[in-house]
């Protein structure tokens, strides 16, 4: 594809834009920096980035505020921070991904080409090899390669899964991308500051609900939600039916998503009440095992049924006995 | 390094005699064995002794040269390298060692028998047709691995490991692996996500898809030549016409052209009972271990004294044959158990009672020895 403008300022993670910014060096006047600073704050408050209005002096300004805010979210040098900016980031090439797919097919094959994504298409269906495809996809049961149509390597998606794999890249390279480390100039550490102190306190959440009878794969999800660690759907599906389960309120349960690079209070609180009002049943230990969420070999059965006087000791016992034996 | 110094010295002292003149065998071995271990100086290296099979690990050998040598010398019983290459391969704890990137790994066992720790033929036998099955009916039509892109090697005991070496896998991380043995063994696979009613009619995969719908449909149209079968679906299918109608609507995802009763629940049956996926014949755990150690290929098995070979074609490969190295000299051995009869390196002996001595050709007397089922007479 030709040089294009257009195609940088909304896909600035592109390596077109990249290259372009490079040549065309940045001036980070104060306007740049302020209008950085408001992304990374709408990132953080409501998990979105604006789109960009469609002049080419608007074009030329959101390159330059993008490359900023990358600076700002790695002076920063928060997990929280830099996870939920990663998932807006995500959702804004999203929304133009969708727009392009009717309108600028070349935007959408040349997003995937700049990850090296492979698409073929197929009908009205593409399709992705296989190990890209479990690269950029979520771990979840309507992703479960087990379930699709897997042959001489390749995957068979839909036009809109095409998209959310791209959208999903784009989260990851933010992820693999940030912090960058250098030295940055006064106003971009000042604009960090103030971010920093928007975000949700870490405070720790008690519990009279016998958190010591939480089995090993329930602590760990808690423990990588409270690092801001993204947790796949179904490790969070499977923590929030164990938590309906052991019947903590609707809001202690929130809290622990709140850490969550890509919280957002009502869908997080909407989906929570849903699992209530189904009846959703605890995925057994061999299911947790098959998606990657179990931890420890306690023998339960069944993450509900653990207890940690009986469970806990089997497992101490294993441990001791495979430490011996290494 | 991972041991101490001196330490091999005096265990030596402390060892049976069995274990010292195993040690000696497979020193002499190592001198000149061909191994397998690409990119060497990226991998973490564990070896075991005569009660563990990992003693010492974090490991790093910098060439071929340096670890032939360590093999010579301390003679290690089991020797395991990671499918992981990392940077700094002898750094402790793990995350000190940054991984790089890892092979893709199967894992295949003789399932549990009666014939217990001297697997027998029959056991050796099922276990190949299920690795010929895993690389036949899922790596090479469904992943689209070559077939010289997968490299065979025998465990040294009772299976096969499986490598795949090639670029496009190398950083899948741990939960994309599980994804990969997931499909293999068929955990998750659901019937709705195959079929599916437009209008009342029900429509289905062809036998040209990919996946486990593609699967299906061809065991299917496969078994409609099997009249018990067809029975069980509808006595309809008696007749050769309806018969040849189904499997031609079939061919162009239509389930529907014969009326069957109760053919949603008929056919989610027959799809549960066709056990499409190889669950319970591949140990997940190792394909999604990105750190696991498993046994190097060419090195040799101590609870066994064979080689783990690369098997270079499965057709025709048998175990106790192929595998055996030691075939120069005779030992006289005093039997610790009952033996059943065996063939080893094409030689049979037994069976033996337990107190019983023979002198055997050395591949049956090491075999004996490593299983700890002899001692020296």
């Amino acid at each position: 594809m030709p040089f294009d403008l257009a195609f940088c300022s909304r896909y600035p993670f592109s390596p077109q834009a990249r290259q372009y910014v490079e040549q065309a060096g940045l001036s980070l006047t104060a306007s740049v920096v302020e209008k950085a600073e408001a992304r990374l704050r709408l990132a953080l408050e409501s998990g979105r980035i604006k789109k960009v209005a469609d002049l080419p002096d608007a074009w030329q300004e959101e390159l330059a505020v993008y490359a900023c805010a990358r600076m700002i979210a790695s002076a920063a040098n928060n997990r929280y921070l830099i996870g939920r900016y990663a998932v807006a980031e995500a959702k804004r090439a999203g929304e133009y991904l969708a727009i392009d797919d009717s309108v600028r097919q070349d935007y959408v094959e040349a997003v995937a080409e700049g990850f090296g994504i492979a698409f073929q298409k197929e009908g009205r269906q593409y399709s992705i090899p296989f190990w890209q495809y479990l690269a950029f996809t979520p771990r979840s049961y309507d992703y479960k390669l087990s379930n699709r149509q897997l042959k001489g390597g390749l995957v068979k998606v839909s036009r809109h899964e095409r998209l959310r794999i791209l959208e999903e890249a784009v989260r990851k390279r933010m992820e693999a991308t940030l912090p960058i480390k250098a030295e940055f100039p006064a106003e971009v550490k000042e604009a960090a500051g103030r971010l920093l102190a928007l975000l949700p306190r870490l405070e720790p959440i008690s519990s009279n609900v016998g958190q010591e009878n939480y089995p090993p794969c329930i602590r760990k999800m808690i423990e990588d939600l409270s690092l801001s660690l993204n947790l796949p759907h179904t490790g969070r599906v499977a923590l929030a039916i164990y938590l309906v389960n052991a019947g903590l309120p609707q809001e202690r349960i929130v809290e622990y998503f709140r850490h969550a690079p890509d919280f957002s209070e009502k869908t997080t609180t909407y989906q929570i009440e849903y699992i209530r009002r189904r009846k959703y049943s605890m995925p057994s230990c061999q299911t947790m095992d098959s998606y990657g969420l179990c931890v420890a070999d306690c023998r339960c059965g069944n993450p509900l049924r653990f207890r940690d006087r009986i469970h806990g000791a089997i497992l101490r016992r294993l441990e001791a006995e495979r430490k011996g034996k290494e | 390094m991972g041991t101490v110094e001196g330490e091999g010295a005096k265990r030596a002292e402390d060892a049976c005699p069995e274990e010292r003149l195993i040690r000696k065998m497979f020193s002499s071995y190592y001198r000149s064995a061909h191994f397998e271990a690409p990119q060497i100086e990226k991998r973490e290296f564990g070896f075991g002794g005569w009660e563990k099979k990992i003693e010492f690990r974090h490991i790093k050998a910098k060439s071929e040269a340096e670890l032939r040598g360590r093999l010579v010398s301390e003679a290690p019983l089991y020797v395991s390298y990671s499918v992981a290459y990392y940077e700094f391969p002898d750094a402790r704890p793990m995350v000190r060692k940054n991984w790089l990137s890892a092979d893709l790994v199967f894992d295949l066992d003789a399932p549990q028998h009666t014939c217990g720790k001297f697997t027998c033929a029959e056991c050796f036998e099922k276990v190949r047709q299920e690795a010929i099955r895993l690389i036949e009916d899922f790596l090479v039509p469904d992943f689209g691995f070559s077939r010289g892109e997968i490299s065979v090697n025998f465990s040294g005991s009772r299976g096969y490991h499986l490598h795949i070496r090639s670029q496009s896998i190398q950083r899948l991380d741990r939960e994309a692996r599980r994804e990969i043995a997931d499909y293999i063994c068929g955990v998750g696979v659901s019937f709705e996500r195959f079929f599916w009613t437009e209008g009342k009619k029900l429509f289905g995969p062809t036998p040209s898809d990919g996946g486990y719908g593609g699967k299906f449909a061809r065991a299917f149209m496969e078994r409609l030549g099997d009249d018990e079968f067809c029975l069980s679906i509808s006595r309809r299918l008696k007749s050769r016409e309806e018969k040849d109608r189904l499997a031609s609507s079939i061919m162009q995802g239509n389930w529907d052209s014969i009326g069957i009763a109760a053919r949603e629940r008929k056919l989610r049956e027959k799809f549960e009972q066709m056990r499409l996926g190889m669950a319970g014949k591949i140990d997940a755990n190792v394909t999604a271990d990105i750190s696991k150690l498993i046994r190097m290929p060419g090195s040799l098995h101590g609870g066994s004294g064979f080689a783990a070979v690369p098997v270079r074609s499965l057709e025709g490969f048998e175990p106790m044959r192929h595998a055996a190295v030691f075939l120069d000299g005779e030992l006289r051995v005093k039997v610790a158990e009952r033996v059943p009869a065996l063939e080893v390196a094409g030689v049979r002996f037994g069976p033996l009672e337990q107190g019983e001595c023979a002198t055997l050709p050395m591949a049956c007397a090491m075999y004996l020895l490593c299983k700890k089922a002899a001692v020296v007479a």
